[in-house]
């Protein structure tokens, strides 16, 4: 059974006056132009003020800066494809900061197979494979931004051997197995607390750091 | 392989989380009854001053229509400005991308979709939006619109506590809830997530000289402001186009799980706030034990989902046999598996749509369990108006509670009667009627073009369904997989946010008006006890049932079918 409504009170019939309505669009348009000034213009201005002071590498896109160039930012992944560096992952678009994942094959298609068989032949054709014969998937899958300048660090270890290879051919000297390794632990970030995130190495950071360890291999490629 | 030990630290974020939301809530409650609060001295004389230059007080108080008239008002102003700013962008100062003006379908569907709290994007936004035209009418409206979802809130609760038909004023509500709120936790958390490692400049871009011997154009901006409102107003819409997969936006574990935690604060304070505004201590918890039910089931289930092997991938020549595919595929590789997908279902389960992987790439039932959180859309759903929408599936609980056992329907000493029924069934039927009418016009009308195999069919159409769902929903989230800056998709989901935004919101005004007119009762033996983990259990079991009855059928049709169901 549906109760019956009490018998609501007897209400003032009010109808809105112009002189309520103009009321009420002055009080809209004046918080709408309040809000513009304090949550357009102060807010995103006075947050920058204080972080140009308190943090003004990061706060200017954490740029890695090597003898006056800007060559990248620690942050984001950019095209490494040359053999003898550390390959960041795979991305669809080069590595563009504008496009995101936007365009990827959907999880189950034939296309996302296609995909990543095309990966890994690409990986196997630059001798990526010749540890134990398999790839990381980290190593030939796309991120989600497209730019993820990080890989968990057996992605890069198993690389290790490739770029020995080539680093080694390119300059006469040995770049051997030993040292890239020892290279790689030195990179590899820890969590900043036990539990919060994973080790990870930055390839750009590491390639960098390999560029300055072996400065024939800097010559060779022509300086950044 | 997953490092499910770092489950540990989501749950202590949530734990914490959870011991602030009571503290938080009851100020939250006090900044809506105007009660002497945290910060009086410096805050009060310069609200007067604002209500002067408004031409309003807090003595002035609104009944339903006038509050809903104020609402709609201050919106749509918002709305003008915000479609002039976007549709003459290009000749703003500090163009220098030079960006052009958006085309006016687009701009109609930006407009709404920042208005209405979703933050859908049909644009890549390096390449459509300038910095100022950003900040002057997409960041303005992240700020208003989450404000305008809590002071529809505080005034639907306040029916619960009046007798004279007056819901509070607009203007007051939405003033307080900016100075009080919303830029104090913005800043605090701007300043954050700058020292977590966040861009935080004027400058659009700089040039790098990459060791490819190329250029790479590293594109910034003010994005930690942008990014703190972001997700405390549970807006979701990106500076960048990954969003908050961008290291950019989110460079850490750290921030990752930071971020995770700026969508919770609001919507899980709330409740709290609720329970301070109808003077009922504890007539909060079995919300907030709803919510918990709900969104901590979705999380386990995604982890489920995600762990499995992609059956697609299994098998592949010369991949690690260790690789299983999903929880890699699409995602990042600074944080780990469960921050991950912790973070993805929190900002879907809040109605915030920020991801920090691809969504497309998920398995197709994880994709479901994200599906799910934006049918219930209250679980916690996003500020505000996520807290009204569990409220409504109270009352309906009550109501139906009450005619199962023969006991007249009443909550919180309020009679629940056939009119708040009416617009209770009308809310919980428009959310599907918004998604699956355009859904059918969408796919028999040929606005997508269908290819490829059994899969790609089913993937399109879960695309279809997640867009408009989405749009709906006030979410934002997308798979992004099909070109949807069309003037179909523009028109209709633009439409489709606005309905699914202000309807709702009217609603809640009504049915809080209709109790604000009624007399308190007291308890009396028959009254059903709300305060119980009986009736947080019973609300559960039929928000869940509702919810999935209304969708069930689609979803049998889109993820279920990329999997060859």
């Amino acid at each position: 059974m549906i109760p019956a409504d009490p018998a609501p009170p007897p209400l003032p019939r009010r109808r809105p006056s112009p002189r309520a309505t103009a009321r009420h669009l002055r009080a809209a348009v004046v918080l709408v132009a309040l809000s513009v000034l304090v949550a357009g213009v102060a807010y995103p201005a006075v947050v920058t003020a204080i972080a140009q002071e308190i943090s003004p590498g990061s706060a200017n896109g954490s740029l890695l800066i090597v003898d006056g160039t800007i060559v990248g930012s620690s942050l984001i992944a950019q095209n490494l494809s040359a053999p003898y560096l550390f390959w960041a992952r795979p991305s669809l678009n080069d590595y563009n900061l504008t496009l995101g994942y936007d365009g990827a094959p959907g999880p189950t298609t034939a296309a996302l197979k296609a995909l990543i068989n095309e990966t890994i032949s690409y990986m196997e054709r630059y001798g990526n494979t010749t540890v134990n014969a398999t790839l990381p998937i980290s190593l030939i899958s796309v991120s989600g931004s497209g730019v993820d300048p990080d890989l968990v660090p057996e992605a890069v270890l198993v690389q290790i051997p490739r770029v020995s290879a080539f680093a080694s051919n390119l300059t006469g000297q040995n770049v051997s197995i030993a040292g890239l390794t020892a290279l790689v632990n030195r990179e590899i970030t820890a969590p900043l607390l036990p539990g919060l995130g994973v080790p990870y190495v930055d390839v750009l950071s590491l390639d960098l750091a390999l560029l300055a360890e072996y400065p024939a291999l800097l010559q060779a490629v022509g300086g950044p | 392989m997953f490092p499910l030990e770092s489950l540990v630290d989501v749950a202590l974020l949530i734990a914490l989380v959870l011991a602030v939301a009571p503290w938080f809530g009851a100020y939250l409650g006090r900044v809506y009854l105007n009660r002497p609060a945290f910060g009086d001295s410096l805050l009060t004389p310069i609200e007067s001053w604002i209500y002067r230059l408004l031409g309003t007080s807090p003595r002035e108080t609104m009944r339903f229509k006038e509050y809903a008239f104020a609402l709609l008002l201050t919106s749509g102003v918002l709305f003008v400005w915000m479609y002039l700013i976007l549709t003459l962008q290009a000749g703003l100062p500090g163009n220098v991308l030079g960006i052009p003006n958006m085309s006016w379908d687009l701009a109609y569907h930006t407009t709404a979709s920042f208005l209405t709290n979703t933050n859908f994007q049909h644009y890549n936004p390096q390449a459509s939006m300038s910095l100022w035209g950003s900040l002057l009418s997409l960041q303005v409206a992240m700020f208003l619109s989450a404000g305008c979802g809590l002071a529809v809130v505080a005034a639907f609760i306040r029916g619960f506590t009046r007798k004279d038909g007056t819901l509070g004023n607009f203007y007051v509500d939405l003033v307080r809830t900016m100075t009080r709120v919303l830029l104090p936790l913005a800043l605090l958390a701007s300043v954050l997530l700058v020292l977590l490692g966040l861009p935080q400049t004027l400058a659009v871009y700089v040039t790098a000289h990459t060791l490819g011997g190329g250029t790479q154009t590293l594109y910034l901006g003010p994005v930690a402001s942008w990014q703190a409102i972001d997700l405390l107003g549970t807006n979701g819409g990106g500076w960048y186009a990954a969003n908050a997969a961008m290291p950019y936006a989110n460079p850490s574990a750290a921030s990752n799980l930071l971020e995770t935690g700026l969508m919770l604060l609001i919507p899980l304070s709330t409740p709290f706030a609720f329970a301070e505004i109808v003077r009922r201590p504890g007539e909060g918890l079995p919300f907030v034990g709803t919510i918990l039910i709900v969104l901590v089931v979705g999380i386990g289930l995604f982890l489920f989902f995600q762990a499995g092997p992609n059956p697609s991938l299994l098998g592949l020549h010369g991949l690690a046999q260790n690789s299983l595919g999903y929880p890699t595929f699409g995602t990042e590789s600074r944080w780990s598996f469960s921050e991950s997908s912790a973070f993805q279902v929190v900002s879907i389960y809040t109605n915030t749509g920020a991801n920090n992987l691809a969504i497309g790439s998920l398995n197709p039932l994880a994709q479901g369990v994200l599906l799910f959180g934006m049918f219930t859309q209250s679980t916690p759903g996003g500020v505000g108006t996520g807290f009204g929408m569990l409220l409504v599936f109270a009352v309906i609980a009550v109501f139906v509670g009450g005619l199962m056992v023969g006991r007249t329907p009443e909550y919180l000493g309020k009679k629940v009667g056939k009119e708040q029924m009416r617009w209770s069934a009308g809310l919980l039927l428009l959310h599907p009627a918004l998604v699956l009418v355009p859904l059918a016009i969408a796919i028999l009308g040929g606005f997508v073009v269908f290819g490829g195999g059994i899969a790609s069919h089913a993937y399109l159409f879960t695309s279809v369904l997640y867009e408009l769902t989405s749009e709906s929903a006030n979410n934002g989230s997308s798979l992004g997989s099909f070109a949807d800056n069309t003037l179909f998709f523009n028109l209709v989901g633009g439409t489709v946010m606005l309905i699914g935004r202000f309807y709702p919101m009217i609603g809640m005004l009504a049915i809080g008006s209709i109790f604000a007119e009624q007399e308190v009762l007291p308890p009396g033996p028959g009254t059903l006890r709300t305060r119980s983990a009986t009736f947080t259990i019973y609300l559960t079991l039929l928000l869940v049932i509702i919810s999935a009855l209304l969708f069930l059928p689609v979803l049998a049709l889109g993820p279920f079918a990329q999997l060859g169901f």
